[in-house]
């Protein structure tokens, strides 16, 4: 049962494949979507350090690291996470859902990965990129241990975005009309633009232990940029543990209430 | 016409209810922006002051912009682009009012809502936080009042203009979002005008972006003052909203005549 939805969800790919190659003016419109941002963004960060030298500690090119995670980041959300959400909010108001709860494959594996927006992945390219040519420009070769450590922690950032979304996916079982609740984490995911040493203290309070965002930048973009031991990939990768568990206890707890206002 | 207005407006009002939960997370998106450039700006500030702006002079104005941008937004060109999609634009032509009134509604409606909200916010932080009190200065609040309504009026246009451009292209929200990107710099959402480059400033008060949010802002918090500068911002508010009623009116009708065409 468990390895049954690796090759359903293959499935469910290459069909939206197919579809998506349809509309290849939608891959530049995409791209090109993806620069006005970086450039938006590029653009702010020059403001802010036309008047200031550091911010929070970090300087110019550490942040443009930063933001180029941001933007791989933003590419997975992209990609992966918000074409699914938006197909769930529907199907609990209709109870379509009760079709994906029949089928024999975990239902919160099943309606997390199941649609793909393929284009956006060209985000993940463009924010690493991006973040490398930060780090050349800082002239900082990341050794091997700090690359392994970036890698860790950004696999542990995706984890933890993911498991904002299936809080967020979750809280649609209780708020059935509220079709813009991914509005809320482009809120909160705002703030994960900038270093959280930027903030004042109980903006930071937040960002690191209630709504951890702190751990889907910074620490990665610490990890590579040389800022902090690479030892600390691991506790990131133990947040990522603890922010999943907790989420997937919300989302049984969800489902559970659906059931019992069907049945 | 009032009595059409206010029934609509308690329809939108109405509509809005149903979706409280909608609406706070709208509203909390609006705030968020401005939340985290004020605390950036706060970091960089310290204890001194950046371009004449201390750390309280930094919560005024993003506060006011919370406010202000909240009153002036208008989503027009979203709804726009999926009724002249979707078709649904149909049934309100054929409506003895023209559907801007009902899109003019609705801005009232939901601007009512959560513009109060926020306003109760202010206040409460105000009582607890000195660095946001406005001083008492009525003359000022009534001119800024104006403002607002010129900019919201002004916005209003703006997005439903780039929403009839749904009548030629499918990428008319992208060209509405490209327009928000730019207007990050230019209208102040980002910063006072004050801090940016003066060339940058200077093409923000050319075009129409200052008149959108910065004047408003910049009047309520009094860092536009002397009837000269108020003045020109105010003539050149009205001259930006003449400019965008001409262009919606221009779209409208040109639109509407293709629309038209694919239809029958």
């Amino acid at each position: 049962m468990r390895g049954r939805w690796i090759p359903l969800l293959g499935a469910f790919w290459h069909l939206n494949l197919a579809e998506e190659l349809q509309y290849r003016a939608n891959f530049v419109a995409s791209v090109l979507g993806t620069l006005f941002s970086m450039a938006t963004a590029l653009l702010t960060l020059s403001l802010f350090f036309h008047h200031t030298t550091s911010l929070g500690g970090w300087d110019y090119w550490e942040i443009v690291a930063l933001l180029g995670v941001f933007n791989a980041l933003t590419g997975v959300i992209e990609a992966v996470l918000r074409p699914g959400i938006g197909q769930l909010a529907g199907e609990v108001r209709s109870g379509e859902l009760d079709l994906v709860l029949m089928k024999p494959v975990d239902a919160q594996g099943f309606v997390s990965f199941r649609r793909l927006d393929i284009w956006r992945f060209t985000d993940v390219v463009l924010g690493l990129a991006l973040a490398g040519y930060a780090l050349a420009r800082l002239g900082r070769m990341p050794s091997v241990a700090q690359l392994a450590a970036f890698a860790l922690a950004l696999a542990s950032a995706a984890v933890v975005v993911y498991a904002i979304w299936v809080v967020l996916m979750s809280l649609a079982f209780w708020f059935v009309s509220v079709e813009n609740i991914a509005v809320l984490f482009d809120a909160v995911y705002e703030g994960a633009r900038y270093p959280v040493s930027a903030y004042p203290g109980a903006l930071r309070f937040l960002f690191v232990y209630l709504i951890p965002i702190a751990w889907t930048t910074t620490i990665p973009a610490s990890a590579l940029t040389g800022r902090l031991r690479p030892e600390v990939a691991l506790a990131a990768a133990l947040v990522a543990t603890l922010a999943f568990v907790l989420a997937r206890a919300l989302w049984r707890a969800a489902i559970r209430r659906y059931s019992g206002a069907s049945g | 016409m009032i009595k059409r207005y206010a029934a609509l407006i308690r329809n939108a009002w109405l509509v809005d209810l149903q979706y409280r939960a909608s609406i706070v997370l709208w509203l909390l998106w609006g705030v968020t922006e401005p939340a985290i450039a004020l605390g950036i700006w706060w970091a960089i500030a310290g204890d001194g002051s950046v371009g004449g702006y201390a750390r309280a002079d930094f919560a005024r104005y993003f506060f006011a912009v919370m406010l202000i941008n909240q009153l002036t937004i208008a989503w027009d060109s979203w709804y726009l682009d999926r009724w002249i999609r979707d078709g649904e634009l149909n049934y309100r032509l054929v409506r003895p009012l023209h559907p801007a009134h009902e899109a003019v509604a609705e801005n009232i409606a939901y601007k009512a809502r959560t513009a109060s909200v926020i306003l109760v916010v202010w206040l409460l932080a105000a009582a607890a936080w000195p660095a946001v009190r406005l001083p008492l200065d009525p003359g000022r609040w009534a001119l800024t009042a104006v403002a607002v309504l010129l900019a919201a009026a002004m916005r209003f246009f703006i997005s439903f203009t780039t929403g009839l451009l749904a009548f030629w292209t499918t990428r008319a929200t992208a060209i509405m979002e490209l327009h928000a990107g730019v207007s990050l710099f230019l209208a102040g959402r980002i910063a006072p005008l004050a801090l940016l480059p003066p060339a940058v400033a200077s093409v923000a008060g050319a075009l129409w972006f200052r008149s959108m949010l910065a004047f408003p802002v910049d009047l309520l918090t009094g860092a536009v003052h002397g009837t000269d500068a108020i003045v020109r911002g105010l003539a050149a508010q009205i001259l930006w909203l003449g400019m965008w009623f001409l262009a919606y009116r221009i779209a409208w009708s040109r639109g509407i005549r293709k629309y038209g065409a694919v239809g029958g």
